[in-house]
């Protein structure tokens, strides 16, 4: 099926990348909105490679949940970035997948012959996702405004209840499944009782993430660019703020289950973290790279997407893993690497088992190259940056390791998985 | 009285054009006039446009058929930009009474017709422009960033005297009103909606639609301002204003004391009477010294921003500065990148860390909400501007940047070693500038490893960025005449005020006010009483004393700028006790004390250190008053010669506005030539009263 023709670019690179620190829900950026924390990332990535922004063809960005303020959150990011007006941009979303769909987004239209220089990431503002009336107060605050007259105003004033002032809190139902009608906490419980993944498993998991994300600060450091605000202690924040130095297994034994509270194993330590950051990466036709004198961090092979049950969300990987070895024969041994997004302990341990099962024959996880330098658990994971993010992270580590290639992969929420394939060039 | 015979079925006024003014007129029996002064691009109340409009309102005020009236312009960025400066520059005693009646006559006029009349304002509505639109029964404005709304009268020594020093209080209040005139600066539209001084904002293509509109209906009824007008309001008003204008102005600015009684008496009673006052007023200021000091002023600064081709560079080599950058994230550094990125041009912000770069860029945050505080932007404007500064921690490409200005610290192998490696970075046809207040830019351009020594230059601003309109543009001997005009134009678009000047120690601003400073510490050494030296020159009009200024600095860097001077004269020799008072840690204020103390209580500046007054030898020279004042303003004008002399400026014109601008030279003075010329005069002039050859 490759249409190799003449004008053909060649495959998709990354050129470069930065995002900003993670930080913390409430934290350092909670300030900020997913379009400013966009622009930081993009500015800076556009600051660093100096290239001109006129040669962007087109900005593609994941996010989940757009600012209300900032509809296509795409555009407001790339026009406060100085690419020019005349550049389209668009805003993906695949929920948690949203930033590497972001860049599989360029890769099709770079193979499609659809442009060659491509600025995409992903970006998130957990604090800032908004408190919501609930539909029936809506509907009351729309008669309320179409009243005319002091007495019909006042008559449909007393229409309104208490309850009509309780807010919804969209980020709650954000991170539940309308489908399923469980929530993504649930979704990890079900994994951990189907697949028998024990509490103690699940905290030695996210404490081995904590080790190595602290252990990576500095590797961390390379891609990540400082974000200049005055809610930031100094001014600014450099480093993300989840990463625990003493993370102990016996703090994280101690607290008690999020979402099934008298039998459940799933905790807020053994979760990934609800965090705030953005991802920038500047994504050209290999051959435009070259033709600019650019050296890209590395080349996006292939790309899969794969559904299952939304009740069993967090076993996507499992199943976008197959079918991306099924279309580039590449299986996660062969890779230097892999990154498989921390949204739950129990998810990627279930992960991992289900890929040495019936059904997933030679693909078993390489754990030992499981996440190098720790995951979402103690990185955080602003949803729709995280994509993004496992691909800067994997080809960093792909530059310094030397290596060949990386497989990335995350879990989707409505039940779907995604996996890519990097190699340095 | 011609049209008196015409019949009354003709048509409303024939479709006529004049030189400066065109009447539309309309079926409707609506006439537009339409102001479209030729071969400018401003349009001004000179003596033939007042003329025009006051015979087409005789023709119109005596037409049947009128139904109203709409005034606008056609010009792409001025309404009507007040009255003729030279005109009135030109004007004496007789003369001046002779202008203000005409215009107050023919805004009169304007005012009695007998229909509804709109001024729909696109552009700069200053002056005698808004004070036509002030006799308009409406005043719309289009809300683009050219339409400015003001009246620049009192800045120039005179006052609002064609009607605006009476309509206005009587349209949007007393308070507000003196507030406009006194505060003489042009207001953004929204600002003037605000303050009621127009009545809607409209989009520039519906303004006239709208006008028209208006004019179909009938005049607006409009609020009276009995609580803010009343009589006893408005002596308490005049009490209070009179107070503090006379605090500011230590009366040496007799417009603001004109204007403010004025402006009060006329709030009630008749019209003409407070024109009256209006016209005996403009005739008494337009003959002071100040009022042709601050026109002079005001003329040479639009000279320096308008000028074209100083240098006599060929245009095809000048070089377009859309981007830019700046190195060193300090005070000066940031107050840079946040003035460009204010006007629209992205700059790179760049310092050696992380914790440099983040206190540069709160420092640019800062401003950005002072800003919005003060309603310079919009919360919107000020985020999509602060949008333009990219900080940079570490050494990003420049092959984009036209312009990179180098704000490091004041060390000149630190500075080599910054040119080096912009030199290594940025493009060949880059403009390579440095901030420094003394060093010489030639060592820059001729140190080992800097190609291109021809785009080297100096720009000098001053602290604090968006507050001081000055900038120095230093040329050494090495530097293209296209660099310099590119530099020069650059400096203008970014909306300061450029002045070329050589390559000398201290350059134009520093060098003057230097011996000036040494001066007032040596006296201070001497045994003066700070308090006093620095009054005496508040009372000769410079914003701040000297003393004060030294501390302001910071007395290591007056030292160290003291010393890079030297070289011109024992009279830049720093007092001893500047390096006394360094030596024991007063700093001046950044350390809480130097001549004065600094923090606690009791008021910031204005207690003198006791232990400053402990390092002195003893003595007790009596000081202050205008002995005290003559002494240290005559330095600045003898050195302010030498400069002129060495060729440091142009002209002598460039040096008094360097100086008013730059140093806040008492501008009512003039600036130093200008101030040094007067005193040479009425010298001249009591010698020969001596002899008894005077007149």
């Amino acid at each position: 099926m490759n249409i190799i023709t003449e004008r053909n670019p060649g495959p998709a690179v990354v050129v470069d990348g930065l995002r900003t620190p993670f930080a913390k829900m409430g934290g350092a950026l909670a300030a900020l909105d997913a379009a400013d924390l966009g622009r930081v990332a993009v500015d800076a990535l556009l600051t660093r490679t100096g290239i001109d922004p006129a040669i962007v063809d087109e900005t593609i960005f994941g996010c989940v949940s757009q600012p209300a303020g900032s509809a296509n959150v795409a555009r407001v990011i790339a026009l406060r970035s100085g690419i020019p007006a005349a550049v389209p941009a668009v805003t993906v979303g695949r929920n948690c997948g949203s930033g590497l769909e972001a860049l599989t987004a360029a890769a099709g239209r770079i193979a499609a012959g659809r442009g060659e220089v491509f600025v995409v990431g992903g970006t998130e503002s957990m604090s800032r996702i908004p408190l919501l009336f609930s539909a029936g107060a809506a509907a009351k605050f729309a008669a309320l405004a179409r009243c005319r007259t002091l007495p019909a105003r006042a008559a449909a004033m007393l229409q309104f209840r208490p309850g009509d002032f309780a807010p919804l809190v969209a980020l709650k139902l954000g991170l539940t499944d309308p489908v399923a009608g469980m929530n993504m906490g649930q979704t990890a419980e079900l994994l951990a009782r189907e697949h028998g993944i024990s509490r103690r498993a699940q905290d030695a998991f996210a404490c081995h993430s904590h080790r190595k994300a602290t252990a990576a600060r500095g590797r961390l450091g390379e891609e990540i660019c400082p974000v200049y605000h005055p809610g930031a202690t100094d001014g600014h924040l450099s480093e993300d703020e989840g990463p625990r130095e003493n993370q102990s297994l016996e703090a994280l034994a101690k607290l008690k289950p999020a979402f099934e509270t008298r039998t459940g194993s799933v905790t807020a330590g053994n979760s990934s973290q609800i965090t705030d950051g953005a991802v920038a990466l500047l994504v050209m036709a290999e051959a435009r790279a070259a033709a600019l004198g650019l050296e890209p961090l590395g080349r996006l092979v292939d790309f899969a997407h794969a559904g299952c049950e939304p009740e069993r969300m967090g076993l996507g990987p499992a199943h976008a893993i197959r079918e991306l070895a099924r279309r580039t024969g590449r299986r996660p041994d062969d890779a230097d690497l892999v990154e498989v997004n921390e949204a739950f302990a129990a998810q990627v341990l279930a992960v991992a088992k289900t890929l040495r099962g019936p059904g997933f024959e030679g693909l078993g996880l390489p754990i030992d190259r499981l996440n190098p330098n720790g995951g979402a658990i103690a990185l955080g994971h602003p949803v729709g940056a995280t994509g993004a993010r496992l691909a800067l992270t994997a080809l960093h580590e792909l530059r310094r390791g030397g290596g060949g290639g990386a497989l990335v992969s995350l879990c989707i929420a409505g039940g779907q998985g995604i996996a890519a394939w990097f190699e340095r060039p | 009285m011609k049209t008196r015979q015409k019949p009354k079925t003709r048509p409303i006024v024939d479709h006529e054009t004049l030189p400066h003014i065109t009447l539309g007129a309309r079926p409707d029996g609506i006439a537009v006039l339409t102001f479209d002064h030729p071969d400018t691009s401003a349009n001004i109340f000179d003596a033939t446009t007042m003329g025009e409009l006051s015979d087409l309102l005789d023709a119109l005020r005596l037409d049947p058929l009128l139904r109203g009236v709409v005034i606008t312009s056609a010009k792409p960025s001025i309404f009507v930009a007040g009255a003729d400066l030279d005109e009135l520059e030109g004007a004496r005693g007789g003369e001046v009474a002779k202008l203000v009646e005409r215009g107050q006559r023919t805004f009169d006029k304007l005012a009695g017709l007998p229909v509804p009349t709109a001024a729909a304002i696109h552009g700069a509505c200053l002056g005698g422009g808004l004070e036509m639109a002030l006799a308009c029964d409406w005043r719309i404005a289009s809300p683009d960033k050219v339409t400015k709304i003001g009246l620049p009268e009192t800045a120039l020594g005179i006052l609002p005297a064609w009607g605006g020093s009476t309509r206005l209080p009587r349209l949007i209040g007393l308070p507000k009103a003196l507030g406009v005139i006194l505060g003489a600066r042009p207001m953004p539209p929204r600002r003037a909606l605000g303050l009621g001084v127009v009545d809607e904002l409209v989009p520039r293509e519906r303004l006239l639609e709208r006008a028209l509109q208006l004019v179909r209906g009938d005049a607006p009824k409009r609020r009276r301002h009995l609580l803010a007008n009343n009589p006893i309001s408005a002596a308490a008003t005049r009490w209070l204003a009179s107070r503090r204008s006379r605090r500011r102005t230590r009366g040496h600015y007799p417009a603001h004391a004109a204007a403010i009684g004025v402006a009060c008496r006329g709030a009630g009673g008749s019209v003409s009477a407070s024109l009256r006052r209006e016209r005996d007023a403009a005739v008494r200021l337009a003959g002071t010294g100040a009022a042709e000091n601050l026109m002079r002023l005001f003329r040479l600064g639009e000279g320096a921003r308008k000028s074209r081709g100083a240098t006599g560079a060929d245009p095809a080599e000048r070089l377009e500065v859309g981007r830019t950058a700046v190195i060193g994230a300090g005070v000066m550094g940031a107050g840079i990148a946040q003035w460009f990125s204010s006007r629209g041009l992205p700059a790179i912000l760049q310092d050696i860390d992380t914790t440099r770069v983040a206190s540069g860029m709160l420092a640019v945050d800062r401003l950005y909400r002072d800003g919005v505080r003060r309603r310079l932007f919009s919360e919107r404007e000020a985020r999509l501007l602060a949008d333009l500064v990219s900080p940079a921690a570490t050494p990003v490409p420049l092959d984009r940047v036209d312009l990179v200005v180098e704000a490091a610290v004041e060390d000149l192998e630190v500075k080599k070693g910054i040119f080096r490696d912009l030199s290594a970075r940025a493009r060949p046809d880059a403009i390579l500038a440095t901030n420094t207040s003394a060093l010489p830019v030639a060592e820059l351009a001729r140190a080992p490893g800097v190609d291109h020594p021809g785009r080297v230059l100096g720009l000098h601003f001053f602290n604090p960025v968006h507050r001081m309109k000055l900038v120095e543009v230093i040329a050494t001997d090495l530097t293209d005449a296209a660099a310099v005009e590119s530099a020069l134009r650059f400096v203008r678009r970014a909306g300061k005020l450029p002045v070329l000047v050589k390559d000398r120690p201290g350059f134009l601003v520093n060098r003057v006010l230097m011996p000036y400073l040494v001066e007032a510490g040596r006296l201070f050494e001497r045994g003066a009483d700070p308090l006093a030296v620095d009054r005496a020159m508040l009372d000769f009009g410079m914003p701040v004393g000297p003393l004060r200024l030294l501390d302001e600095v910071g007395l290591d860097v007056a030292a160290q700028v003291a010393g890079t001077m030297s070289a011109l004269g024992r009279r830049f020799e720093a007092p001893i006790v500047l390096a006394a008072l360094v030596d024991a840690g007063h700093l001046g204020r950044k350390s809480g004390a130097g001549f004065f103390l600094y923090g606690g209580r009791g008021g910031s500046g204005v207690r003198p250190n006791p232990s400053a007054l402990d390092l002195r030898g003893g003595g007790g020279e009596g000081a202050g008053g205008d002995r005290t004042a003559t002494h240290l303003s005559l330095l600045m004008v003898d050195e302010g010669r030498r400069a002129l002399d060495e060729g440091v400026a142009r002209s002598a014109d460039d040096i008094d506005l360097a100086m008013v601008l730059g140093a806040g030279f008492a501008p009512f003075r003039g600036g130093p030539m200008r101030y040094g010329s007067r005193l040479l005069e009425e010298g001249v002039r009591h010698q020969l009263g001596e002899l008894g050859a005077g007149p």
